[in-house]
């Protein structure tokens, strides 16, 4: 426990300080969310070492999530998806001359709900990570496969196509050698591609190089940000007694929400809107600019992302595409998430846990007087910031492995996930595939051979059982339920 | 036929050609089991969802009415940008063929000369007017890239 304090020394408090500058700059730009940002500095941090480079990542994921929330009350374009929820009531409240106060509680709403995941989070870390111990190959594969299949149902959208996305994730994922036998496959001969597709490259071309082309392809995607005045940065006495019970619930809800696997800050948001909607005093003011509205998701986003973490550090397992990079940098570095994280990396471990605290004050602090001028970097026009961001993308593909292949890697995920969106596919599900997709492979097989060829031998434990049975359930309910709905809309 | 139906069809003829590329890989047994085994079943998934876009989910429906999450789309109070020239899709087109040329030139011309072309020729393609300010922007841009990673930080560059 005493490494908590690891986050106090001065260059881990500079790492903490720039990463979440960067995160809530990341998180006020629309469309570079905070995956593409985190790939983007990948190189960077492996330079700073362990502890602090994770601690910037981290910093990075968690100012993303408090910036986010810039955009979506000012100009009603969520940073990221876990935002916006934000955008019904916050926008609204901007439209009548209250976007400080929105703003301001969006921060205060961001920072109980992180600290509370963190405390939470130093509690329950251990705990799960004691816990899965006990995990062996058929619980990882069934935990890994409930994940994609909980993550092609609560993606938004088509359920087919986030699940071709998930499959063809997968499906890159089997480009070099494989996990268990060292069987180059896939790379027709490329020398290059025989350490498989790069994550970063890949990410960066999907996220950066994919909303470059995006916004060239729809010039009027952009939308100006209006300016706050100083005297409307603060809300007024009746909206923080109005925001104190939804930023409870929501701080609650948001954590339980994001131990489940899948884009949990996401859910976590909307669920707390329909929570509020049900059950808030004032939940008839709720989408006409109720502060309610903003208190709530902010909380909740946040309150999940710090319980997304522990399925990251506990079980090495990552559920949406910001944890997934920071795992990425984590076997970057050398550090192995998962079960035995705290007993070969404490430092490591309880650095980026008390970064956390650090990380929370520093975001109010600028979140509150500074908010005025993040709200300014979202004015910087398109033409001068996307070609920084189309530079830094192959900077940050090539420093990854030195490879001239992995710049033509992000070049090409960039043109492919352009594509992608034109056709309302999500990249998001492809980017877990490829990083779930080893895990998936390499438990899948090993659980095989560990029950000898017997195919039962994946649902033979308890646990193993259960989350199968659930990712069944998850897989068919929707059809029965549309089916259901279907009959029930036309009786025979 | 609708854009979901070309796609599904795009999906399952990759899911065919990976089957066919994954055919060299051994599956072995199911207690030893090959490196053929996940592409054959991450193929074979593929093409099972690729047929299910074609048949059942048809065109896409906004996502509330799928049950997901809501999609809120917001139109521009005002215009920001200049009108482009040319179409914004020509533009993006444009675009690509100028990655794919940049990464054939970058081992001959190097990191610095390439980038800067980059620059130039996106901040133009995205209605930066003239040449003196895309090539202050490139100058820049380039500069402080290979000012921070590769002077102060030692990250190679390509």
């Amino acid at each position: 426990m005493s490494d908590l304090f690891v986050a106090l020394t001065p260059p881990n408090l500079l790492a903490c300080f720039i990463g979440t500058v960067l995160g809530t700059v990341v998180g006020v730009l629309p469309g570079l969310g905070p995956a593409a940002a985190m790939a983007l500095v990948l190189p960077l941090t492996i330079k700073l070492g362990p502890t602090a480079g994770l601690i910037m990542l981290a910093g990075i994921y968690y100012g993303a999530m408090y910036g986010g929330s810039t955009t979506s009350i000012l100009v009603n374009v969520p940073g990221e998806a876990a935002s916006v929820v934000t955008t019904i009531d916050g926008y609204r409240l901007a439209r009548r001359g209250r976007a400080g106060a929105a703003l301001a509680v969006a921060a205060i709403a961001s920072f109980v709900a992180g600290t509370f995941s963190v405390v939470a989070l130093q509690l329950a870390a251990p705990l799960v990570a004691r816990a899965a111990l006990a995990f062996g190959p058929a619980e990882y594969f069934a935990f890994a496969l409930l994940g994609v299949v909980l993550l092609a149902n609560l993606t938004g959208g088509s359920r087919a196509k986030s699940l071709a996305m998930v499959v063809l994730g997968i499906m890159l994922s089997t480009v070099g050698m494989d996990p268990l036998g060292g069987t180059v496959r896939f790379t027709f001969d490329l020398a290059g591609a025989q350490a498989g597709l790069s994550f970063v490259a890949v990410t960066a071309g999907l996220f950066g190089v994919a909303e470059v082309l995006a916004t060239m392809a729809d010039p009027a995607s952009t939308t100006p940000v209006a300016r706050v005045r100083f005297r409307e940065l603060y809300p007024n006495r009746e909206e923080l007694r109005r925001s104190v019970p939804p930023m409870l619930r929501g701080t609650v809800l948001g954590f339980l929400v994001g131990l489940i696997p899948g884009p949990a800050a996401t859910i976590a948001s909307f669920v707390s809107y329909g929570v509020e909607k049900k059950i808030s005093r004032h939940r008839d003011e709720l989408g006409t600019g109720a502060i309610e509205g903003v208190a709530g998701p902010e909380a909740a986003n946040n309150a999940a992302a710090g319980g997304g973490m522990i399925p990251l550090l506990s079980l090495g397992l990552p559920f949406t595409p910001s944890t997934a990079v920071l795992l990425s940098g984590m076997l970057l570095m050398n550090v192995t998430p998962g079960p035995f994280l705290l007993r070969d990396h404490p430092q490591v471990f309880w650095g980026v846990i008390g970064s956390f605290y650090v990380g929370n004050v520093m975001l109010l602090v600028l979140n509150l007087p500074l908010v005025g001028v993040f709200a300014r970097v979202a004015t910087i026009p398109p033409r001068f910031l996307m070609p920084g961001v189309l530079v830094l993308c192959v900077v940050a593909a090539y420093a990854d492995n030195n490879n001239l292949f992995d710049v033509w890697v992000v070049v090409g995920a960039g043109i492919i996930g352009w594509a992608m969106r034109a056709l309302g596919f999500n990249p998001a599900p492809l980017v877990l595939g490829l990083v779930l997709g080893p895990v998936l492979e390499r438990s899948f097989l090993q659980a095989l051979t560990i029950a000898r060829g017997e195919v039962s031998g994946l649902w033979a434990s308890g646990p193993a059982a259960v989350m199968l049975a659930a990712a069944a359930v998850a897989f068919v309910a929707p059809a029965v339920l549309a089916l259901a709905r279907r009959s029930a809309a036309h009786p025979v | 036929m609708g854009r979901d139906r070309w796609s599904a069809a795009g999906l399952a003829l990759l899911a065919i050609g990976y089957l066919l590329a994954g055919r060299r890989y051994p599956l072995d047994t199911l207690t030893t089991p090959g490196p053929g085994i996940a592409p054959l079943v991450a193929g074979l998934a593929l093409l099972g969802v690729a047929i299910w876009i074609f048949i059942v989910a048809g065109p896409a429906r906004p996502a509330h009415a799928a049950g997901g999450l809501p999609e809120i789309r917001v139109a521009p109070t005002c215009p920001t940008e200049s009108a482009p020239q040319r179409p914004a899709s020509r533009t993006a087109l444009l675009m690509c063929g100028a990655l794919v040329l940049y990464v054939a030139v970058l081992p001959g011309l190097g990191f610095l000369g390439s980038s800067v072309a980059l620059v130039v020729v996106s901040s133009r393609l995205m209605g930066l007017e003239g040449w003196w300010r895309p090539a202050v922007l490139a100058l820049g841009v380039t500069g402080v890239a290979s000012l921070l990673f590769a002077r102060w930080l030692g990250v190679p560059l390509p």
